[in-house]
């Protein structure tokens, strides 16, 4: 069995906040004029990133489902004159490396996690079998417009990061453990996000093989 | 007081960018433009230069040749000259 | 800095497939100093400047609904799809840089909606997934071009800790207008052939087709990853930090590991200047005296699969008992080290192989005999 504490937690669920407006209550957190070429994931991945400090020798473990998939709809809108400038920004990991850019903050160990049905155990586990000093799980999705219908795309937007401890410390704010059984589950991306965000227990099957178990301090 | 061609290239640096703090006319004509006051990268440069590309009917063809011409706005608008045709340039 | 010397596990079998063959045979075409890459119009059908790259034989670079590649993967890598890969003790691990995005770019093309069904990352994971027989254990990662060195730590992770028996490593990517259009946009994929560490006035890469995969067992297979890294600079999207410290900080555990060996390297030279150079000194520094190879110049940057690929290749080069040179670049170059042409490997212990990535992204591992 795994087992890992939560040290540190920031969530964000701007809700029916528009993007524009979850835009400008972000921008204070960055550097002057620094924001201009950041997606809305990026910065609010960013921005809850940045509260948790990661230092050079820690991993960070980055957990989207379709990544920056709104900069991909306007890169591929912007065909056949291509933009450099949205290409780069589509690529993945770009939601969290527009904030560690920005803040030129290294890190030893990055792992971005992408699509899946287990992609929030999966990154856990990824996150548990870290052998750096301290992990960083960081997350989010991007609201999308023209792929949305298509399933291409993320229809809701939110993001996370959580720093995990293998001791307690003194002010643990939850445990985690992971352990094998055979057992079926999907813990999807949101509902994990759900989790985190209203502080919500859990203990059953999350993925094929694995039985989670979340519970607050 | 700049000339036609270095101005236009001043406004569409700022909206190309969205500089939202910058002014066009507050771009020096022969201040570098990359890594300087406006915090430029290489990749602003591209985007610029796809921006140039459209609008005047240049060519650029690598990073290298990027960089040289966008060591200033004046070294910009003397590449710009010298390769696009003179109905497209401001007067 | 903690080591990563525990990250080592065994090949029990791996493979690739490039525009030259599978991997004995594109060792043997590179050994030849053979080229893949070719001038092709960057968007494909709708034309555009000719670049160059690499596709997979009858491969167009407009993507097909469904991908014309399955095919390829579905006659070249039968262990993919033996039975029982995809449940917990037996997880696979996904690695790519693109995905089925070029279905994506044909949907926007086209406004055919049948392209959706691959085009999207997750819908692309669950085609793979029920194409080739897998279960449900299935990570997906995608950082650029470092992704499969990801797989191939994470699945080595999940070994050492007992949590899987073995574990499949899978790694493609595969060209559409969506990518080198975007390379081209950022004016490194021009009309220019790569010439991976050649000092010129003006650097260019090249693009190519690329999948590969890898079996990975506690106690089986002749040959072994010894030892892993990572270090991402963040100090730029597209530029590392300009005293090549992020090369380095990488680089540095595998040569801890590698005490003793007389190596060769694979680096990832994909025909960048600065990139290229600062590559190359950081090789001359850490391991002073090792000749050093990239494949790039001939086969095009492979991106989220070049890992995997070139493991394959450095893999079958060893059996070989030659490492083919750099195809594709002349002197003079960035570094004494760099070599140009083949050479017979047989004395050396091992492998250091290095990828390279957006964000100032490093991997690196040590690939020798078990």
């Amino acid at each position: 069995m795994l087992e890992r504490f939560i040290q540190e937690l920031r969530t964000d669920d701007p809700g029916p906040e528009t993007p524009a407006a979850t835009r400008e209550r972000l921008k204070p957190r960055f550097a002057p004029g620094s924001t201009r070429r950041m997606t809305l994931l990026g910065m609010l991945a960013g921005a809850a990133l940045g509260d948790l400090q990661p230092a050079g020798d820690d991993t960070v473990v980055y957990a989207s489902a379709f990544g920056e998939g709104r900069a991909l709809e306007d890169y591929l809108a912007s065909f056949p004159t291509a933009s450099p400038t949205l290409f780069q920004t589509s690529i993945h990991p770009s939601g969290v490396q527009q904030g560690l850019i920005g803040a030129q903050r290294s890190v030893r160990e990055l792992f971005p996690h992408a699509g899946g049905r287990q992609l929030a155990v999966q990154a856990l586990l990824t996150a548990m079998l870290a052998p750096a000093p301290g992990v960083v799980l960081v997350g989010g999705e991007e609201r999308g417009t023209w792929l949305v219908e298509a399933d291409a795309v993320s229809d809701r937007t939110f993001a996370y990061a959580v720093r995990l401890a293998r001791e307690p410390g003194p002010a643990a704010l939850g445990r985690l453990t992971l352990a094998q059984e055979e057992a079926t589950g999907t813990l999807t991306h949101p509902a994990w996000f759900e989790l985190l965000h209203h502080r919500r227990p859990f203990d059953g099957p999350a993925a094929e093989g694995w039985h989670l178990q979340l519970a607050w301090s | 007081m700049s000339d036609p061609l270095s101005a236009h290239l001043k406004q569409l640096i700022v909206e190309t960018l969205r500089l939202e703090d910058v002014k066009p006319e507050d771009i020096q004509d022969n201040v570098p433009l990359i890594g300087s006051g406006l915090s430029l990268d290489s990749i602003d440069a591209v985007e610029l230069v796809l921006k140039f590309e459209k609008e005047f009917g240049i060519k650029i063809r690598s990073s290298e040749e990027s960089r040289q011409a966008l060591a200033s706005v004046s070294s910009l608008a003397a590449f710009i000259r010298q390769h696009a045709d003179p109905a497209r340039l401001p007067t | 800095m903690y080591s990563s010397n525990h990250d080592s596990v065994r090949l029990a079998a791996w493979g690739c497939v490039t525009p030259l063959g599978d991997a004995a045979g594109t060792v043997a075409a590179l050994l030849r100093g053979e080229r893949a890459l070719q001038a092709v119009p960057v968007l494909g059908r709708e034309g555009g400047d000719p670049v160059p790259l690499a596709l997979l034989g009858g491969r167009a670079l407009d993507e097909t609904a469904p991908p014309s590649w399955m095919a390829t993967i579905k006659s070249r890598f039968r262990p993919v799809q033996e039975d029982g890969w995809g449940r917990p003790r037996r997880p696979v691990f996904v690695t790519s840089s693109n995905f089925g995005v070029g279905c994506l770019y044909a949907y926007r093309r086209s406004g055919d909606l049948t392209f959706l069904r691959y085009g999207a990352l997750p819908n692309c994971v669950e085609w793979l997934r029920r194409e080739l027989g897998w279960g449900e254990s299935v990570t997906v990662y995608s950082h650029a071009c470092v992704s499969a060195h990801l797989g191939l730590l994470q699945a080595s992770r999940m070994i050492q800790a007992g949590l899987a028996d073995e574990a499949l490593v899978f790694s493609f990517d595969f060209l559409s207008p969506f990518v080198a259009g975007g390379f081209h946009a950022l004016k490194i994929l021009n009309a220019d052939f790569p010439a991976p560490y050649q000092v010129r006035a003006t650097g260019s890469i090249g693009l190519g087709d690329g999948a590969a995969f890898a079996v990975l067992a506690r106690d089986r297979g002749d040959f072994a990853v010894l030892a892993q890294s990572l270090h991402n600079e963040m100090h730029h999207f597209t530029a590392n930090r300009a005293d090549g410290s992020g090369f380095t900080t990488c680089l540095a555990p595998v040569a801890t590991a590698a005490a003793g060996r007389r190596l060769w390297l694979k680096g990832h030279g994909t025909g960048t200047l600065e990139a290229g150079r600062l590559e190359c000194e950081a090789f001359a520094r850490v391991f002073p005296g090792a000749p050093l190879v990239g494949w790039k110049g001939s086969l095009g940057h492979t991106l989220g699969s070049c890992g995997l690929v070139e493991l394959a290749l450095a893999v079958e080069a060893m059996r070989a008992g030659r490492t083919p040179g750099t195809v594709g670049s002349a002197a003079p170059v960035f570094a004494d080290s760099v070599a140009l042409e083949s050479f017979a490997n047989g004395a050396y212990d091992g492998v250091v192989c290095a990828s390279n990535a957006f964000g100032g992204s490093h991997a690196a591992f040590l690939l020798g005999h078990a």
